[in-house]
């Protein structure tokens, strides 16, 4: 009674404070507190419900689909260059599927960029990211293309060209894309978040709404010395079913967020993270071949790389980390298959080693690059590669099943709370103004 | 009191109508502003710096640091070396407990060439062998000690990493266009000269080249760890030196207008106008440049073992036949540098 007389002039202050002092005065402000009461809950409780459908929708619209594409920009921009640095080794004109899969990457980080732009309008840093891979990505481009041009004529120039390609995606929109694949995984956690607040707001709205609800029928039942009041039962009831309807629909959206974060994005982060350490370690194998002799520090990398992917022994690591992690058996078979692979690699890569390090120069390079020998390296890391890719897309899959039941949790509820916010008032209302009618 | 409030009950009634229409507009408005909240940003104009990509180590060099030119060369008598030892031994037949015999054992010939120097050391694109002229000379000196030509491992090095390969013992010799010079004899040992070259300058076809004094704080390119740089950093006719770590990539600079020319010596500056047609090579030579074969210090009978084969291969047209191969675009075969050997 205080909020509302707070906000009336002190000539009116006088005439509540009046009417307070006669009984269906008293009635009244007591209808008007319970009114305002049940409103404020129902409307709080109605935003609320609205905000986390919305926070849904979010996710599925625009969060996630947004560090999607984050994701995809940085793996197709780094497996661009591996798999330009492949081309070059095989010497020449390069085969037709490096060819294909130089462009494919491009066409890829191209089209992602193009998604992922549109978190540009709501980030400061990822306005940044964006920037500079839109602006940089076609010099990247024109100059492998000069590379390509040079080493058709047989010049070695060529290889310099590449060199200062390669240099660029190191040190300008690699770093970028990493910016950009965090920040929009970092906003993907915080909408994750929005969907899912403890409704406390809520529930103490509820709790003192149906406290004066009670409060006020034992005030009418001493009063009155009726003991049942239609219409405040009846509002009771609704207040509850609201308090109720909000309690199972947050603990449902967060059940089910929940699961989308363990089995859906987290999953999708960490496998795409060991992806990005595959590719990255095998642009060093290659670059270590094309440095010929003084390629240490790339081999270096490479170790770096592969320790980050499995591990010491190849069974933990990344790959390892993500093995006990996944609870889904389909999804934890494609990690064991990329474990598997890795290790065919691994091998590889030391035959690879033993070969350059003998002067074997050229069978070093068959072994890296060779399509089509069983146990090479190029064959072990595409098909790892693939493999960590369908467990991606599995681990998509898993998070938009999750988030689409959350929302079906949410259907209806905020259509739900306010009808039964209505009802409330209504039968509140009716409730006090029998009593006050009996004043007539 | 009843008729008294039942005066007040017909207006308060109103009042009381009113008291609850306030009331719900204040409970909707408190939940409005309690379930509401977040501004969306706007979408601003943002500005992208864009600078050039370079080549990477591509650094502009101020004061002229300590150099390997800091002393002046005639003092020292640089192009003398050993003479050799007498006949040499046939192949793979090496005196044992010689440094030629510990090579044959390991297998192979651990070489330091460049791959990106056309045309002395480079990697030939369409085969992806090392070719060139100074390859085609450490094929000459594997197949005196092997037999087998193919008996190499290249090791690429870039200019700056020839003498510490050898201290190191990461490559049994370096041929790789390395100028003799009484700071680097203190490092390593030469073998006699094979090759002489002399420092020039590289430029756009429309370059207006008058001379040195023309390029008088302009930025030239050449390669971290060579003469040339050192040259440039010393010279009178104060240029800015850019420095790189390999020779293609300061044709790279100068194709995308980062350096005004290029400097170093004049069979390097041939091999990059060939990959350029819109590019010559200008000015007379204001240096010279003695190649020869380096080898780890203390290892005296494969430096004797070396100039025997450098001198075989003057005397029986090896050394015209690979001029003929890689430089004919020079002109003429000249004569092959005469060896000077050490009392």
């Amino acid at each position: 009674m205080a909020t509302s007389a707070a906000s009336r002039p002190t000539v009116r202050l006088h005439a509540i404070t009046a009417a307070a002092r006669t009984t269906p005065g008293r009635y009244g402000l007591i209808t008007a507190a319970l009114l305002v009461l049940c409103v404020a809950f129902g409307v709080v409780s109605a935003v609320r419900l609205q905000a986390r459908s919305d926070a849904l929708d979010d996710l599925v619209t625009s969060s996630e689909p947004l560090a999607i594409a984050a994701q995809d920009t940085y793996r197709a921009l780094s497996d661009a260059d591996a798999t330009a640095a492949a081309a070059f080794l095989a010497g020449g004109v390069e085969p037709p599927q490096v060819r294909q899969r130089y462009e494919d990457d491009i066409a890829k980080a191209g089209s992602a960029l193009a998604t992922a732009a549109s978190a540009a309008a709501s980030s400061e840093q990822a306005g940044r990211s964006v920037a500079r891979l839109t602006t940089y990505l076609p010099v990247y481009t024109g100059l492998v293309e000069a590379a390509r041009a040079n080493n058709r004529q047989g010049f070695p120039l060529g290889a310099a060209y590449l060199r200062e390609a390669s240099g660029l995606m190191q040190s300008t929109l690699l770093p970028a894309a990493r910016e950009l694949f965090e920040s929009e995984t970092a906003r993907l956690v915080r909408t994750e978040n929005r969907a899912t607040p403890l409704p406390v707001v809520e529930v103490l709205l509820g709790l003192l709404a149906i406290g004066a609800l009670l409060a006020a029928q034992v005030y009418l039942r001493r009063r009155t010395n009726r003991v049942l009041n239609v219409g405040l039962l009846a509002a009771t009831t609704a207040s509850g079913l609201v308090l109720l309807w909000v309690l199972i629909a947050a603990a449902g959206v967060m059940i089910n967020v929940g699961q989308a974060r363990d089995r859906g994005s987290a999953r999708v982060q960490q496998l795409a993270t060991a992806r990005i350490a595959a590719q990255q370690a095998r642009g060093d194998e290659t670059l270590t071949l094309i440095a010929r002799g003084a390629g240490a520090e790339y081999e270096q990398r490479y170790a770096f790389q592969i320790e980050r992917l499995g591990g010491t022994d190849g069974g933990s690591g990344m790959l390892g980390a993500a093995r006990s992690d996944v609870s889904d058996p389909a999804v934890r078979a494609l990690v064991q298959e990329a474990t598997d692979r890795q290790q065919v690699w691994r091998a590889a890569h030391a035959e690879i080693r033993r070969l350059d390090g003998s002067g074997r120069y050229q069978e070093a390079v068959d072994v890296a690059i060779e399509p089509q020998a069983a146990n090479g390296a190029a064959v072990a890391f595409t098909a790892l590669d693939e493999s960590l890719g369908k467990a991606i897309e599995l681990s998509r899959q898993r998070f938009d099943a999750e988030v689409r039941s959350a929302r079906s949790v949410l259907s209806w509820s905020v259509a739900g709370v306010a009808l039964l916010t209505v009802l409330a008032v209504a039968g509140g209302g009716w409730g006090m103004w029998q009593r006050i009618r009996e004043y007539r | 009191m009843r008729a008294a409030s039942g005066r007040r009950r017909v207006p308060s009634s109103r009042r009381l109508v009113g008291l609850l229409a306030g009331a719900l507009a204040a409970g909707l408005l408190g939940g409005l502003l309690a379930g509401c909240g977040g501004n969306a940003p706007e979408p601003g104009q943002r500005e992208v710096s864009f600078a050039r990509p370079q080549p990477p180590g591509a650094i502009e060099r101020g004061a002229p640091l300590s150099t390997t030119t800091a002393a002046p060369q005639r003092d020292c008598n640089r192009e003398a070396s050993l003479r050799p030892a007498g006949p040499p031994p046939p192949p793979a037949q090496m005196p044992p407990g010689s440094t030629m015999a510990a090579i044959v054992d390991s297998g192979l010939l651990r070489v330091g060439v460049d791959q990106n120097t056309y045309p002395f050391g480079f990697r030939d694109s369409l085969t992806g062998e090392l070719a060139g002229f100074d390859v085609d000379i450490a094929r000459e000196i594997a197949e005196a000690i092997f037999g087998d030509a193919r008996k190499i491992q290249f090791v690429t090095l870039t200019s700056q990493e020839r003498e510490p390969a050898l201290q190191q013992d990461r490559v049994d010799i370096v041929v790789r266009t390395m100028t003799i010079t009484c700071a680097r004899r203190e490092k390593v040992d030469f073998s006699t000269v094979y090759y002489q070259a002399g420092q020039r300058v590289l430029v756009h076809r429309d370059f207006d080249f008058k001379g040195l004094e023309s390029l008088t704080g302009k930025r030239v390119c050449a390669a971290a760890g060579s003469t040339s740089i050192d040259n440039l950093i010393n010279a009178t006719w104060r240029p800015v030196p850019v420095s790189v770590s390999v020779w293609t990539d300061c044709l790279v600079m100068l194709q995308q207008d980062q350096v005004a020319a290029v400097s170093t010596d004049d069979n390097i500056l041939a091999g990059l106008a060939a990959q350029d047609p819109y590019t010559e090579v200008v000015g007379d030579p204001f240096t010279e440049e003695p190649y020869g074969v380096a080898i780890r210090k203390g290892r005296e009978d494969l430096v004797r073992f070396v100039n025997g084969v450098l001198e075989r291969i003057r005397q029986d047209g090896t050394w015209a036949d690979i001029y003929r191969t890689w430089l004919s675009e020079l002109g003429p075969v000249p004569a092959p540098p005469a060896a000077k050997y050490l009392p």
